[in-house]
């Protein structure tokens, strides 16, 4: 016996199917069409990766080629800590190698976080043992990281860069835009071991790496500034230093170097005081160092002659004012080139009231000083020369021998190149050359002015080699070498307007070979513990840092 | 026996030659007529056909695919290669930052203080002695 199932029964189960499938239907096609666009972003959203391919930075080399700054990917040690069977473990195994104690890694491990970095940008030895440990849920990625090979050398010429991979100070602040380069995007398909997709969807936007940059820096010089400058500081406990080697010929600085100093890979430890770059944001009363400039204006107006006689009565009288020769010395009749191998602050006087306020304000305009000399780093401070309407009759004479003027250690190197090239003002410059896609650009000197005629300069490097081979700053001599140079002890003005009585600024400025100028250099000390003898050991470090640049240029001598 | 035969060569031997109507028909039916005594049927060379069609196809997808793997596989070796020349290239700028790490001349500075080398007080000059004037003599 057969049931028959009713053709009634057969009609509704036909029209349930017909619903269903017309349903359907219109589900598929509004899939297909009006919520096509939004089906397809949620499935390719699962498979595509939207990455920005970072640039990488330009690499910093010094003049003869030496690495001074590079970025390298390093490893990064990541965790996923639901991964990792047994934490204890782990941490006791990792701690060693991570230079910290396991209570520290479990801890971070038991944090609850789904993915975190337990150290960032590990050195390579570290990431290799971790690597054996072959511990299930750890993993590294790639950061990068900028690196400086010679540690804290030309510090404040590099500059550093931060966290966020901008530069700062120095050259990576003033060309940060050179050296980032553009980044790239690159969207690819992935699978699901995270592996592009060779046959998928792939747009790519290749980034645009920095440019390297060459400096004009020499590092054999720079390691030789920065050592004898250490020693300096450390023999006169001094709160401070700096010291600035230019090359007179183009302006090229050669060597850069300002104490405190700290170490740009780990620019977090540094002392904020130490970031300061004392040899171009600083300024100070440069003293004696400042009276070649008072003589080469008079020199160059002919108002005075090397030879010209004055009497040297220990003090001059200007402005209703006394001001007295060092240590209240009494060196009678001299001649203008005496004044500056004795330092005499009573000749500087004389020299000036002959020249005139009007003269010498120019004159140090001429020279550079009170504005910026345009060098290509971050913060560079201007000086101080006051307008004219606001000197007083007092400040000719005060002035004249460097009081009452505040300049920076690399506005008076530039203003003793001048002095040692023949009388043109260069503007100092740090980056030689910088290399990109398109290949190699130098860059070209840049000569400012001429403030003094090729006779007055070769007069002034005369009286400057008097100094050294007869004079106050015979410890900058070097011997079978001609050095020109001029040392000088300044005040320290109060915050009451003042001079301290007891705390001075030591410097020597000078240059060599003398007949054939080839480097300027400039040392300043602040506050020497032995005070007015603090320019002997300026000299001394003067004369060190001369004879490894002479031997690293491989110059030859000149005298017998 | 052998005049049958005769006749079924004969269409053979004609075929140089026009044929009237009723010869093409009578031809047709003869080839049905060994289709027939060979077992081959009109649904049969359909099978054959469709299947050779799939086949063909198949033959055709497998190709593609294969090309399509090999493409792939390529795709995830030269990623590999690239992952390899990446890694390669970050030790080599790791190898050029301790070459000028050792290369540094306060390293070396450093290196010689400690074997008890000292800086020389000032740049040796060698003074070299004229050379005599010589006359050549036969």
């Amino acid at each position: 016996m057969t049931e028959t199932v009713s053709p009634r029964r057969l009609r509704v189960v036909f029209v349930l199917f017909a619903c269903a499938t017309l349903l359907l239907s219109l589900r598929v096609g509004y899939w297909q069409t009006i919520g096509r666009v939004d089906l397809l972003e949620g499935a390719t959203d699962q498979v595509r990766s939207d990455l920005v391919v970072a640039a990488q930075r330009g690499a910093v080399r010094d003049r003869n080629g030496a690495l001074l700054a590079t970025t390298v990917p390093l490893l990064s040690l990541y965790a996923l800590p639901k991964r990792v069977a047994d934490h204890a473990d782990a941490a006791a195994r990792l701690a060693p190698i991570l230079g910290t104690t396991s209570e520290a890694v479990r801890a971070t491990l038991d944090s609850g976080a789904e993915w975190l970095y337990l150290r960032r940008r590990l050195p390579e030895e570290s990431a290799k043992a971790i690597e054996l440990l072959r511990i299930a849920g750890l993993g590294f990625e790639t950061e990068p990281k900028r690196l400086y090979p010679n540690d804290t050398v030309g510090a404040h010429v590099l500059g550093f860069v931060n966290d966020d991979g901008v530069g700062q100070y120095g050259v990576e602040g003033a060309y940060d835009a050179l050296l980032r380069g553009v980044p790239g995007r690159l969207v690819v398909e992935r699978d699901p071991r995270d592996r592009e997709l060779a046959i998928g969807l792939r747009t790519a936007r290749a980034p645009v790496n920095g440019t390297d940059l060459t400096l004009t820096i020499d590092l054999v010089i720079q390691t030789a500034l920065e050592r004898e400058l250490k020693a300096a500081m450390e023999k006169e406990k001094a709160t401070g230093g700096s010291g600035v080697i230019l090359d007179p010929r183009d302006g090229a600085i050669l060597a850069l170097a300002s104490y405190p100093t700290y170490d740009p890979s780990a620019v977090a430890k540094a002392d904020p005081q130490s970031l300061m770059d004392r040899a171009t944001s600083w300024t100070y009363e440069p003293g004696s160092t400042m009276k070649p400039f008072t003589i080469a204006a008079a020199l160059d107006q002919h108002v005075v002659t090397p030879n010209t006689t004055y009497v040297d009565k220990g003090c001059a009288v200007i402005g209703g004012r006394q001001l007295c020769n060092a240590l209240g010395k009494v060196y009678g009749t001299s001649t203008v080139t005496q004044i500056l191998e004795h330092s005499a602050n009573a000749g500087a006087v004389f020299v000036a009231q002959k020249l005139g306020a009007e003269q010498l304000h120019a004159y140090l305009e001429a020279f550079g000083f009170g504005a910026k000399s345009g060098v290509d780093l971050t913060g560079e401070a201007a000086g101080d020369v006051r307008p004219l309407a606001e000197w007083y009759p007092v400040d000719l004479g005060t002035i004249a021998f460097g009081q009452g003027i505040a300049a920076t250690p690399l506005q008076l190197a530039a203003a003793y190149a001048a002095l040692a090239n023949g009388g043109t003002l260069y503007r100092p410059y740090v980056v030689a050359a910088r290399r990109d896609a398109d290949g190699e650009h130098r860059t070209a000197p840049v000569a400012v002015r001429r403030p003094v005629s090729p006779e007055t300069a070769a007069a002034l490097r005369a009286m400057l080699i008097a100094s050294v081979d007869n004079g106050i700053a015979s410890g900058a001599s070097v011997a079978h070498f001609s050095v020109a140079g001029k040392t000088g002890t300044a005040q320290i003005p109060s915050d009451d307007g003042r001079y301290l009585d007891d705390a001075y600024i030591s410097s020597v400025a000078g240059f060599a070979p003398a007949n054939d100028p080839r480097f300027v250099a400039v040392i300043v000390l602040e506050r020497p513990q032995s005070k007015l003898l603090g320019t002997v050991t300026a000299m001394t470090a003067f004369r060190n840092i001369a004879q490894d640049a002479l031997r690293s240029m491989r110059l030859q001598p000149d005298r017998p | 026996m052998i005049a049958s035969q005769a006749v079924r060569a004969a269409p053979v031997r004609r075929a140089v030659h026009p044929r009237p109507r009723h010869a093409a028909r009578a031809t047709r039916r003869g080839a049905r007529a060994v289709a027939r005594r060979s077992g081959t049927t009109w649904e049969v060379r359909t099978f054959v056909a469709v299947s050779a069609a799939i086949a063909f196809v198949f033959v055709l997808a497998m190709l593609y695919l294969a090309q399509t793997t090999a493409v792939s596989a390529r795709g995830y070796e030269a990623q590999r290669l690239e992952q390899s020349l990446n890694e390669t290239r970050r030790q080599n700028a790791l190898l050029e930052v301790e070459n000028a790490r050792l290369d540094a001349p306060a390293r070396i500075d450093a290196e010689a203080r400690k074997m008890g080398l000292v800086r020389l007080a000032t740049i040796p000059v060698v003074q070299l002695e004229p050379l005599p004037v010589t006359t050549a003599k036969r």
